[in-house]
């Protein structure tokens, strides 16, 4: 809620500035835009669209003119309106008090602030002069009183932001269209440097990741998203030697004192992200992994023909130790070491990245750990990929194996099963397919591939003979109306039992916090969904100095869900080793702003764009693939990494607050 | 689908843009960045705005139309008031952060910016300001091109042609705002990057802001110095492109009027580098029997083309044995002139000057290279592209046009074959070889002296020739860079088991070599005419074979003793040197630059 003295974004116009502050209705759609952070008003707030002046004592010309400074500075130089018009508009601006030919001056303002945004090439330059047009067209005597009055104030209290709503929806907020552009450039090295800003494994990134920016991308509204993570593999693979030759102890710039060391726990996605940051910070780091090998679930969750380990993730995890950190392997929390230990031995603060690896049960009986034939998915992927696979122990699996669950672990386990030799590959799901939760890619290639899918069945008994799986029995379901959340419920119909033989019953239906790594007294609480209770900003747990991440703390989520929160937990760490309490970041306070008022920034392509068609990236063919662990998606050419670079449409938009100090 | 363009009805397919329909049916619309023959729209000069009413839509806007698609129901207007008046707008914003030194400008007078303010009717610049370019960067690094970014208008042609014609993707986008400029891959200077030289870049700019290194005050001192005695080589494809700056037709040979020009600008001595090409093919020749005979590293590559030879050196060093030792042409004629030539008309080699007209840039830095020079004396002293050449001429008062057909009467060097004239073109070497080797290995001529199997314009071309009792060999033949390196993926993966394989630097062979005549808006449009020029000069050649040239005959009876001798080794042949540019990154570097 907001009380607006002036504003105007796209259509709209508000204009209070007769009534008395208390009179003012509160302007619902922006939701937390009092304070920018504690006992800071906000006063003015602007963005590609247009502005809300929540002050009537701030100089808004003065705050455009800064806006238009900011977006000039980053604008690329690739098209003349941009380019060129922005650096001579905030020259124009500057120098507004000093002339005397106001109606000319103004006239010449609006003609350039007109132009550029008609005539500039992408977003940026768009909306760069939008909250000038909008001041100038809705409340020119505003801009006359400024300018008559020698008003016009730069350099007010406030901040600035740049981003695009690839960026906001990625959860490490990597800076997708500046890696594009670098590409464009030809630039591969600073590409990959854009991602290495985030986290260390780019290529792992590039291969796995869910893409959240892809479904935030503009590009939709055109053809299709552009192929962000086909790009990012792309520069990861082209510049391989990065993670050879590019990190070393050198870099740190700023070491801390000896004494200031950090302990993370569980070498995933999470722990490694936040080492990197740590060692990058000029932190010691020393990582306790359970497993004799990195990675955490991307390497024992996620197969190789997905995610090569020795070649791909392993070396981008080597990283780490470039930078001087140390991983000490076979250490499980719990069972080697205890928390408190940690303590004793002088490191000053730990991150818990212990993951969720404890298979969830179906709950139907017969269903016992003990007997043979009956495995959780991610266990069953741990054999495969660390002892199978990495160890070289080998797996009996019969013929036929059922795979209960919908999403990427289930997945992953009938895919791997079929390349484990596995003959009869069935997977069994409640709902309908568009239901399924698992991406639509990893869906098709399973089809293709030759597992057989059961749709809106359910399992209602695992049969066993003596101590061994022999069949389980299913039940068909149906799909009601869907509720208000939009998901229908499903209910079984009755009397539609069938049992399927199988030597192998594998429930992938997610995943808990395995808890043996601490006991009740070290301090730190669970949730009442069994995960580490973690605050939201901080990521600190109920005891001090200790953070956690990953999917001990959101359950089981996604690589790069995790890799941010290790990167968060590094600068919570960070604070609390340098100032004893977190402090403000300006970014995320205007990362939440955006969130919040998200449906105001949604805007359509509103001109016509050429279709370009969306990178195909080359597959093993299923046939082949199928009984082998051999990466499936094959890299695609420079060409082609041009080309789809080139469908980038640089929707950089750049916001900015007014604040009180 | 159907839309109308200036009211008048247009008909086209889906996914056209507005430029390219416009265009088609007879609408001109300014642009300066686009450049189609390499389907090249980047869409930054922002240039060619047109109002657009989308079908059922009351208002109009107004668009970029190289990249909105046309739509059916669409209609149209390029000319409107409001229209010119934001192209207008936009040709100022061009020039604010140009440098509009025009008077000194390379492209003075033959400027594509300047062409499309007068389109625009520019009426003034109100925002140009030195501040907006001083920044970026000018680099003389390279002994070939020239790079001025502070006329870099930012159309990225260049760009596009060393990446996708060329492959040699040595040019980066670098820099923010009005800093930004086209930069050199790894933030070097193009003379310690992996640029081979090749000039096709400024083919390609429309202003002048990439250009042939100037050489051209040098050259009039030494015409103007009486205690220096200057040699004119003329090479094979200057001559039907020259032609082009003076407004002749496109393929006009303009040798004899070259020939008098020279003379009368006070060249001692005018010479053609095809007497050279015939002797490179005598070396050559032998060469590659040599070669056969000892099974010794094949397919062996011709070498004749620099900027080829540079990529190959700084890319694939491993080969280098495989390049046939010979020099150029043009070094073959720098060491025989200053050598036989000079002791023939007894004069001292250390007044002499050996001047190259060229259609090329990377002849500038072949001509640089210290292997190519005898105790501190260049063999070849300055090298001229085409396009100096025209603007030396135009300085000196001399209109080619005008000028009589004169002849060589040089009795030691002034004969050339018609095998040598094809040089000047793709496949022109191997015809020229296949036409002496042939011989050699038969003892009689081919039957018809044409070798058309190995001529045309594919960018990847073979054929097989029948040596008689020696049995059949397979030649190659690649041109432009793009092609030259799939030919060497090839090679190098045992896939193409060629003999020889002649390699060219520039898309067409030196008819499109980097140095020629620009053709403002297009990318060769002209190669054809020029090509079909050198054939008719081969046509009417006398001497159509390397071998029948009777000053090569004595240049061997009288002087070299036989190819591949020992004095030959001496004047005519060279080594190479792995030139791979290792670069090593870290990390830091890389985000202090992504900081800016």
């Amino acid at each position: 809620m907001a009380k607006i003295v002036i504003g105007a974004w796209n259509e709209l116009k508000v204009d209070n500035r007769g009534k008395q502050f208390f009179e003012i209705e509160d302007f619902n759609e922006l939701v937390n835009f009092n304070e920018f952070d504690q006992g800071n008003r906000i006063k003015a707030f602007f963005g590609g669209r247009g502005f809300f002046v929540f002050d009537k004592d701030i100089s808004v010309l003065g705050a455009i003119s800064d806006y238009l400074k900011k977006s000039a500075c980053e604008s690329c130089g690739k098209c003349t309106p941009c380019r060129s018009g922005l650096r001579i508009l905030t020259e124009k601006l500057d120098t507004i008090c000093d002339e005397n030919n106001y109606e000319q001056k103004i006239a010449q303002i609006r003609e350039l602030a007109e132009h550029i945004s008609l005539s500039s090439l992408c977003g940026l330059g768009q909306t760069a002069t939008v909250p000038l047009l909008q001041l100038l067209d809705n409340f020119p005597d505003v801009v006359e009183k400024e300018v008559k009055s020698c008003a016009v104030v730069s350099n007010q209290p406030g901040h600035s932001y740049l981003t695009a709503p690839c960026i906001e929806e990625c959860p490490s907020k990597v800076d997708v269209p500046r890696y594009i552009d670098y590409i464009k450039d030809g630039k591969h090295t600073h590409s990959v440097g854009v991602v290495l800003q985030k986290y260390p494994m780019a290529a792992t990134c590039g291969r796995v990741c869910v893409r959240f920016c892809e479904m935030a991308c503009r590009r939709t509204q055109v053809d299709d998203a552009v192929g962000i993570k086909v790009l990012k593999r792309f520069v990861a693979d082209q510049e391989k030697y990065a993670t050879e030759h590019w990190f070393s102890k050198d870099l740190i710039t700023d070491p801390k004192q000896d004494d200031l060391k950090v302990a993370v726990i569980g070498a995933g996605p999470s722990g490694i992200s936040a080492a990197y940051h740590l060692l990058l910070k000029g932190y010691r780091v020393e990582i306790f992994e359970a497993m004799t090998e990195p990675g955490g679930m991307a390497a024992v969750g996620i197969p190789e023909y997905r995610l090569p380990k020795e070649e791909i993730l392993r070396k981008e995890i080597s990283i780490i130790e470039d930078l001087g950190g140390k991983i000490h392997y076979d250490q499980r929390m719990g069972r080697d070491f205890a928390l408190d230990i940690l303590i004793d031995k002088g490191f000053k603060s730990v991150f818990l990245g212990v993951g969720a690896h404890k298979g969830k049960e179906m709950g139907v009986p017969g269903e016992e750990n003990s007997i043979q034939g009956y495995i959780s998915g991610v266990k069953f992927l741990l054999f495969i990929n660390h002892y199978h696979i990495n160890i070289g122990v080998d797996m009996d699996l019969g013929d036929k194996m059922i795979v209960v669950g919908g999403g990427n672990v289930a997945m992953d386990c009938v895919r791997s099963a079929l390349r484990m030799g596995v003959k009869e590959v069935h997977l069994v799901y409640r709902r309908s397919r568009n239901e399924m939760p698992a991406d639509i890619e990893e869906i098709e290639a399973a089809e293709h591939e030759g597992v057989i899918f059961h749709y809106l069945t359910h399992p209602t008994k695992v049969i066993s003979e003596d101590g061994k799986v022999v069949g389980l029995e299913l039940i068909k379901m149906e799909l009601g109306k869907p509720d208000q959340n939009g998901r229908a419920k499903v209910t079984p119909v009755d009397g539609s039992e069938f049992t399927l033989e199988t030597d192998f019953v594998v429930p992938a239906i997610g995943q808990k916090v395995d808890h043996s790594f601490i006991s009740p007294d070290e301090g730190i609480e669970f949730n009442s969904w069994g995960l580490i209770d973690a605050d939201e900003q901080t990521l600190q747990t109920s005891r001090r100095g200790v953070f956690a991440g990953g999917d001990a703390v959101t359950g089981p989520a996604t690589l790069i869900e995790a890799m941010a929160q290790g990167h968060q937990a590094a600068e919570s760490i960070d604070d609390y080793l340098t100032y004893g309490r977190p402090r403000f970041h300006p970014e995320r306070r205007f990362q939440k702003l955006l969130k919040e008022m998200r449906e105001l920034q949604s805007e359509d392509v509103d001109k016509p764009i050429r279709h370009l068609y969306r990178v195909k990236v080359d597959e093993l063919d299923p046939e082949i693939r199928k009984r082998k662990f051999e990466e499936v998606e094959k890299p695609i050419s420079l060409e082609a990494a041009y080309h789809e670079a080139g469908r980038c449409m640089r929707c950089y938009r750049v916001y900015s607050v007014v604040t009180e100090k | 689908m159907k839309a109308t363009i200036n009211g008048r009805h247009v008909e086209f397919s889906s996914e056209q843009t507005i430029l390219e329909v416009a265009r088609d049916n007879g609408h001109f619309i300014p642009t300066l960045c686009e450049m189609a023959d390499i389907d090249h729209t980047p869409g930054t000069c922002r240039m060619c705005i047109v109002d657009v009413n989308r079908a059922e839509q009351d208002k109009s806007q107004l668009l970029t139309a190289c990249d909105t698609p046309l739509e059916d129901g669409m209609t149209v207007r390029t000319r409107t008031t409001e229209v010119r008046h934001h192209q207008r707008l936009q040709m100022e914003l061009l020039l604010a952060d140009h440098n509009q030194d025009c008077a000194s400008c390379s492209r003075h007078g033959d400027c594509e910016l300047q062409d499309t303010a007068q389109f625009v009717g520019l009426e003034g610049t109100r925002f140009g300001n030195k501040d907006f370019f001083v920044n970026r960067s000018v680099d003389n690094s390279s002994p070939s091109i020239q790079r001025d970014m502070t006329k870099c208008v930012r159309c990225q042609r260049c760009l596009a042609v060393c990446r996708d014609v060329q492959g040699t993707d040595v040019l980066v986008y670098s820099g923010k705002g009005v800093d930004a400029e086209i930069g050199v891959r790894n933030n070097t200077v193009l003379g310690n990057s992996d640029c081979i030289s090749c000039g096709q870049c400024t083919l390609v700019c429309p202003v002048g802001a990439l250009a042939e290194k100037n050489d051209i005050e040098q050259v009039i001192d030494y015409f103007y110095d009486p205690e220096i005695f200057t040699v004119i080589q003329i090479a094979p494809a200057t001559r039907v492109a020259l032609g082009e700056e003076f407004q002749m037709a496109p393929g006009s040979n303009v040798e004899g009027k070259l020939i008098s020009a020279f003379r009368q600008l006070g060249a001692d001595e005018v010479l053609d580098t095809n007497f050279c090409a015939d002797v490179v093919i005598m070396e050559e020749g032998n060469e590659l029997l040599q070669r056969i005979q000892n099974q010794s590293v094949l397919p062996m590559f011709t070498s004749c083309s620099p900027g080829w030879v540079n990529w190959l050196e700084k890319n694939h060093p491993e080969l280098l044995e495989n390049l046939s030792t010979v020099k150029s042409p043009q070094q073959c004629f720098g060491a025989l002139a200053k050598t036989y030539l000079a002791d023939r008309m007894q004069i001292n080699p250390a007044t002499m000057r050996v001047v190259s007209i060229m259609p090329c840039t990377a002849k500038k830095e072949e001509a640089a290279r210290p292997e190519f020079s005898v105790d501190g004396r260049p063999d070849v002293d300055v090298v001229l592209t085409t396009r100096e050449c025209a603007r030396l001429l135009k300085r000196e008062g001399i209109w080619l046009q005008g000028m009589p057909e004169g002849k060589y009467d040089n009795k030691w060097m002034g004969l050339y074959s018609g095998a040598a004239e094809i040089f000047g073109t793709t496949g022109g070497v191997t015809e020229a070889a296949v036409r002496t080797v042939h011989y050699a290995v038969t003892g009689q001529e081919l039957p018809t002296i044409e070798f058309k199997a190995i001529r045309g314009m594919e960018y990847m071309r073979q054929a097989d020739i029948d040596l008689g009792e020696k049995g059949n060999i397979k030649v190659g033949v690649a041109h432009g860079l793009a092609a030259a390196k799939t030919m060497i993926e090839q090679v190098k993966s045992g896939q193409a088991d060629y003999t020889l394989i002649e390699f060219m630097g520039c898309p067409g062979g030196c008819m499109g070599g980097g140095g020629q005549p620009r053709t403002k808006k297009k990318y060769q449009s002209l190669k054809n005419q020029r090509r079909e020029a050198i054939f008719q000069i081969d046509d009417g050649a006398s001497v159509r074979q390397s071998h029948n040239n009777p000053c090569v005959q004595a240049l061997y009876d009288d002087y070299l003793g036989e190819p591949l001798g020992q004095k030959s080794h001496e004047l005519l042949h060279t080594t190479y040197r792995d030139k791979k540019v290792k670069v090593h990154h870290n990390i830091k570097t890389i985000w202090e630059d992504i900081r800016g």
